[in-house]
């Protein structure tokens, strides 16, 4: 996993989108060097001063070298564009679109795997270094200073309205945020929990990490194996929701596309005790999140 | 979407996979060309069919339509049995458990296969290869014709399935000695976010009575407009708050809170992705036409780019809708925890709303703190109100 460093140059494929529109001027405010956009027969035209090419590659042409990119695509289109960037040689591509068809999320795991990108999302809220003026993404909307103050504090999550949440309950509670990361909510993710966890482990701001997990799948169990195994070393913060599905039937799906109990598999009860099995401070409740994170910071 | 085993099947017949001759009956008085013995099989989307009396075999015409009136009144699986797959019995040497899926530890499709196909595969040990869908191989030493997997994989793949599962897959030897395939039953799960790109996937709606008309209303409103989500995700629940939460994450901690805390949800459902506010509207729509309720807990976390006075717009004209539909005001606590994009304008036109029992707030107090407000206010309400 690519951990991107102050100053780094993306560029924002779909950019002249809606949500686009909407996120750019957020990200240029922060101080994320966004030096030009993509979408296929718009090329010539400026959005916010931004100029825009009809391919990744012409993009990269011009501006030069690119440290990401960040897609505003519609769902259907995520495959086709991250095939675009990654053969014009980008290594971090952040998705942010949901309901991306699993198929196609699995041909982006496949392709990321061979050529060694970072793939973040799809259905990614975005990327935001308080220390690093870096925002990527629609991460905490125009005010993100409201929100994510500058800490030592990591967040994951697979939630986007979460990764604010508990970064404003840090926040709240004389804390501030490393870096924070919505992996999505997807069955399959470009990268994991785990995946960053073990990343975080070299980067020097970072001395606690909080991930917000869900019902389904086992990105969560992972970490727990990481933590077992040493992988992870530095304390990791969970907390875990979705309980209340255990009193209904199995096979709903609530809310993200991956969050489902099927073949016994995802139960949130389940993924505590893993975690707590494991050394992973588990947060019973959310407003305990700070108080947890304190201790492990002392 | 689940298929129903018979449409199931039709997606392998037609890619190539024998599946036995068979009739869809739509009731007991349908006629039979099949000969006997024959197997009769409710088409219901509940698993564990065969323990629950949906799967029936018949060996002669005598039988038939007593088998057949009791299949289709079956009350075992919580929904109606509408129609029944008659099918030739097929006498088979070897069967299998055999499925494509998609699986978070490898992060990729995989192929699942057991031994000895039918019910109880829970219990029986389950190998399980991770494949690249890029670049498929599969081992060499499978118990089953490379060629069948070759099929059964491109159906997986050609139809954006989340699941093909044939249990079992059966072989037996033909008249001239030679070994044949076939695929008894039939489980199909279609990933509903690749829609887009079926045109051909006309199947009804899956309104098994498990789901009730909120359910199907709430999942309408999302079709044909892809501006954020709103009513996907709709659990009809027993109890008398009425949910509006925001953000797949944020719902589930709301409900586990609220759970936690003695309140009685009467629903679960999330709008996100900011969606327009007739989207909201229609949901409110939906969630306040349960009959009793206590309060209204409208609950979200501080949006990243949902538009708060858009939404929350939303969801006073859908209390307004239905005041003017039914004649009746709205007097029950109506609760309030958002923040976000245009938080202020939101606040700001709630404060105009003189006429509806509505405590609102912002970021400075948490969800936590937010359900308890929603407990204190409900239960007042309850005595009050009695």
């Amino acid at each position: 996993m690519i951990l991107l460093p102050k100053g780094a140059k993306i560029i924002g494929q779909g950019l002249t989108g809606s949500e686009g529109r909407i996120c750019l001027p957020t990200m240029l405010q922060y101080g994320t060097k966004v030096v030009a956009g993509v979408t296929p027969g718009k090329g010539g035209q400026e959005v916010f001063g931004v100029p825009i090419f009809n391919s990744v590659k012409e993009a990269i042409e011009t501006v030069g070298e690119v440290h990401g990119s960040v897609q505003f695509v519609p769902p259907l289109f995520v495959l086709a564009a991250t095939k675009e960037a990654i053969e014009a040689g980008i290594k971090f591509i952040l998705i942010g679109a949901e309901k991306v068809p699993v198929k196609d999320a699995a041909q982006i795991i496949s392709l990321a795997r061979e050529t060694e990108t970072t793939i973040v999302g799809p259905s990614s809220v975005g990327l935001i270094n308080p220390g690093r003026s870096l925002k990527i993404g629609g991460i905490g909307g125009s005010e993100p200073e409201r929100v994510y103050a500058e800490g030592e504090v990591a967040v994951i999550s697979k939630s986007g309205g979460m990764t604010s949440e508990i970064s404003l309950h840090l926040k709240n509670n004389s804390l501030g945020v490393s870096f924070a990361l919505g992996i999505g909510g997807e069955r399959l993710v470009g990268s994991d929990f785990a995946d960053w966890l073990i990343a975080l482990e070299k980067d020097p701001e970072t001395r606690v990490s909080v991930i917000f997990g869900e019902l389904g799948g086992t990105y969560e169990e992972r970490v727990a194996e990481c933590v077992k195994t040493g992988k992870i070393k530095k304390p990791v913060i969970a907390f875990i929701a979705g309980e209340f599905a255990s009193i209904l039937p199995s096979g709903i799906q609530f809310g993200h596309a991956g969050a489902i109990i099927e073949a016994g598999r995802g139960d949130p009860k389940e993924k505590r005790r893993i975690l707590k099995e494991a050394g992973v401070l588990v947060a019973e409740k959310f407003d305990d999140i700070a108080n947890l994170v304190k201790k492990a910071l002392k | 979407m689940i298929l129903f085993e018979h449409e199931g099947k039709e997606l392998l017949k037609s890619a190539g996979i024998n599946i036995p001759r068979g009739e869809l009956l739509k009731s007991e008085k349908d006629k039979i060309s099949i000969s006997f013995p024959l197997v009769l099989k409710a088409q219901v989307l509940s698993g564990k069919r065969a323990l629950r009396g949906g799967i029936v075999m018949v060996e002669n015409k005598d039988s038939l339509s007593n088998s057949l009136k009791k299949i289709f009144n079956l009350k075992t699986f919580g929904e109606p049995v509408q129609a029944v797959l008659a099918e030739e019995k097929i006498p088979y040497k070897k069967s299998f458990y055999l499925s494509f899926s998609y699986d978070t530890n490898f992060r990729s499709a995989v192929l699942s296969w057991s031994h000895e196909g039918g019910t109880g595969v829970e219990e029986r040990k389950v190998n399980i290869i991770p494949f690249d869908i890029r670049k498929i191989v599969f081992p060499k030493d499978m118990p089953f014709p490379v060629e069948i997997l070759e099929l059964l994989v491109k159906i997986f793949l050609e139809n954006d399935c989340l699941l093909l599962e044939i249990n079992p897959l059966v072989s037996f030897l033909d008249k001239t000695g030679k070994e044949k395939w076939c695929a008894l039953d039939a489980k199909v799960n279609l990933d509903d976010t690749a829609g887009g790109r079926h045109k051909n996937w006309q199947y009804s709606p899956r309104n098994s009575g498990k789901v009730s008309e909120r359910e199907i209303a709430a999942k309408k409103i999302d079709e044909g407009d892809h501006r954020g989500t709103a009513g996907s995700s709709f659990v009809d629940l027993e109890g008398d708050i009425a949910i509006l939460a925001s953000g797949g994450g944020a719902s589930l901690v709301a409900m586990d809170t609220l759970l936690s805390l003695g309140g009685k949800p009467a629903n679960y459902t999330e709008y996100s992705g900011n969606p327009p506010r007739e989207k909201v509207l229609r949901l409110t729509e939906i969630v306040l036409s349960k009959p009793n309720l206590k309060g209204l807990w409208i609950i979200g976390a501080v949006a990243n780019f949902t538009d708060i006075y858009e939404t929350l717009s939303g969801v006073i004209e859908g209390i307004r809708s239905i005041e003017k539909k039914t004649g009746k005001k709205f007097d029950f606590p109506i609760i309030i925890r958002r923040g976000g994009p245009r938080e202020k304008e939101a606040f700001s036109m709630l404060k105009e709303v003189k006429d509806l029992n509505i405590k609102f707030s912002g970021r400075e107090i948490s969800i936590a703190e937010s359900a308890k407000i929603v407990m204190e206010e409900t239960k007042r309400y309850a005595k009050f109100s009695k």
